[in-house]
């Protein structure tokens, strides 16, 4: 668990209670406690941190107003497919609206592979510059994958959620993430390779037949 | 050793996470050890999987707690502003009450006037309540007796010029706008009453109402849109009052 560890499970059972009444301030409390999951997880399908942060807000937000329709079970689960509904509606339009991207290209017109180009200049402990450059191979792996993938290894492997909680924050059959997650799995290791030597030493992933 | 199959890499996949059932895990456990492709292919995905989990973790760039004004919910108003935002149809009731009077009055005096021949005159605008002038009443000077000098009142002068002063200055202008020098013994527009000879006075009212009560007329009048006025300005206030408290529950930002 993640975020919601924030609060004890009796409180969080008493404040999405409360919050169906129409208490605010309790909705409040759980947005405090789930905002950063659900900004991760917008970020990482987004890969945009201002139309991430409009998506988790639009997803609090509807999170509010349909909360009469959480019946239990897991309220992560239930509001990260608030957020994951939010962002295919943003990569919709952002599909019928297409934008320059924000990645630096070659005189070719080719986007620089590189993510040395994101490195903070003034960040100087290696430990800093390794994590930007995991966290650059992974959401360039993650954007060359169809979004439904992408949502799907996203919740299961960077968030930690079970297959059922997958389940309910996509709406589909466990069947479906199971297969999905794999496929996911596979094209993000073959990615990853093309980072091999920019990844951190820990994550080094060996050389292995190709599956 | 053999290319897992799609179906191989699934089961692998779950077998990872722990989602597969207990007969299904131990016949992949004897695959995988007797085929080196698929304990290759577990350690791949296994790898990802590492990868994934520690992809860094970024806080929210700010918190997304909602508003009452987001969350679609109205502040409670302060306790006076209910009463307050009556003032408008209370205004609007005092105002057609003042208007309805003032016309009743008017038809009434206006009686009364063409009973006496004494033609009596508003100042302007007698329908606006809330807008009352002072009410002039010009003494006609036909009405006047031949020893007084003419009254007139300034802004709706309706004395003819056909009263001419018979004493007072040599060369008097005979000017119904002019005021003209009233001689010492003759009453000015503001003495009116006590100068209006008693046949003036009862053209203003019946003849037996004494010249006192045209006070208590005058003051209502005045009365009337002073309390529409008023009240409009708590319409006002209560409105400002429940804007006030509407922003104070909803900043902004």
């Amino acid at each position: 668990m993640i975020c919601g560890d924030k609060i004890p499970l009796m409180d969080e059972s008493a404040l999405i209670l409360n919050a169906q009444h129409g208490d605010l301030p309790a909705f409040n409390t759980l947005v405090l406690a789930y905002q950063d999951v659900m900004y991760n997880t917008a970020l990482r399908i987004l890969n945009d941190e201002d139309l991430a942060a409009d998506a988790v807000q639009d997803a609090f937000l509807s999170a509010f107003r349909a909360l009469n329709s959480y019946r239990g079970g897991s309220f992560r689960a239930w509001l990260l497919r608030t957020v994951t509904n939010a962002c295919y509606d943003e990569l919709r339009r952002k599909k019928r609206r297409p934008t320059t991207p924000l990645e630096p290209e070659t005189a070719d017109g080719d986007e620089v592979e590189s993510p040395r180009w994101l490195a903070d200049p003034h960040a100087s402990p290696e430990e800093s510059l390794e994590q930007a450059e995991l966290e650059h191979a992974v959401q360039h792996c993650l954007d060359n994958l169809p979004a439904d993938f992408r949502a799907v290894v996203i919740l299961a492997d960077i968030q930690g959620l079970d297959y059922s909680e997958v389940a309910i924050a996509v709406h589909k059959p466990l069947g479906t993430i199971k297969s999905r997650l794999a496929r996911a799995r596979l094209r993000l290791r073959a990615c990853l390779q093309g980072f091999r030597e920019l990844l951190p030493a820990a994550f080094r992933l060996e050389e292995q037949n190709s599956l | 050793m053999t290319i897992p199959s799609s179906r191989d890499l699934e089961q692998l996949s779950a077998y990872l996470d722990g989602q597969l059932s207990q007969s299904s895990r131990a016949r992949l456990e004897i695959r995988i050890q007797s085929d080196p492709a698929l304990a290759s292919a577990l350690e791949e995905l296994r790898q990802t999987r590492t990868i994934l989990r520690h992809t860094p973790q970024r806080r929210a760039p700010r918190n997304f707690t909602l508003n009452p004004g987001m969350a679609g919910i109205r502040p409670p108003v302060p306790r006076l502003v209910p009463v307050l935002s009556w003032a408008s149809a209370v205004a609007m009731l005092f105002f057609i009450f003042t208007l309805g009077a003032g016309l009743v009055g008017q038809l009434s005096f206006g009686a009364a006037a063409t009973s006496a021949a004494a033609p009596m005159v508003y100042g302007a605008g007698p329908l606006a309540a809330a807008t009352v002038a002072p009410v002039i009443m010009a003494a006609p000077a036909t009405a006047a007796p031949a020893t007084m000098a003419p009254v007139v009142a300034a802004p709706a002068p309706l004395a003819p010029a056909t009263a001419v002063p018979t004493s007072g200055s040599s060369n008097p202008p005979v000017a119904n706008q002019t005021m003209l020098p009233a001689p010492t013994e003759q009453p000015s527009i503001m003495s009116v009453d006590q100068a209006t000879p008693p046949a003036v006075a009862r053209a203003f009212q019946s003849p037996s109402v004494p010249k006192a009560l045209h006070k208590p007329v005058d003051l209502w009048l005045f009365i009337w849109p002073g309390l529409a006025v008023m009240l409009g300005a708590s319409a006002i206030l209560a409105w400002g009052l429940n804007k006030r408290a509407f922003q104070r529950k909803n900043p902004r930002g």
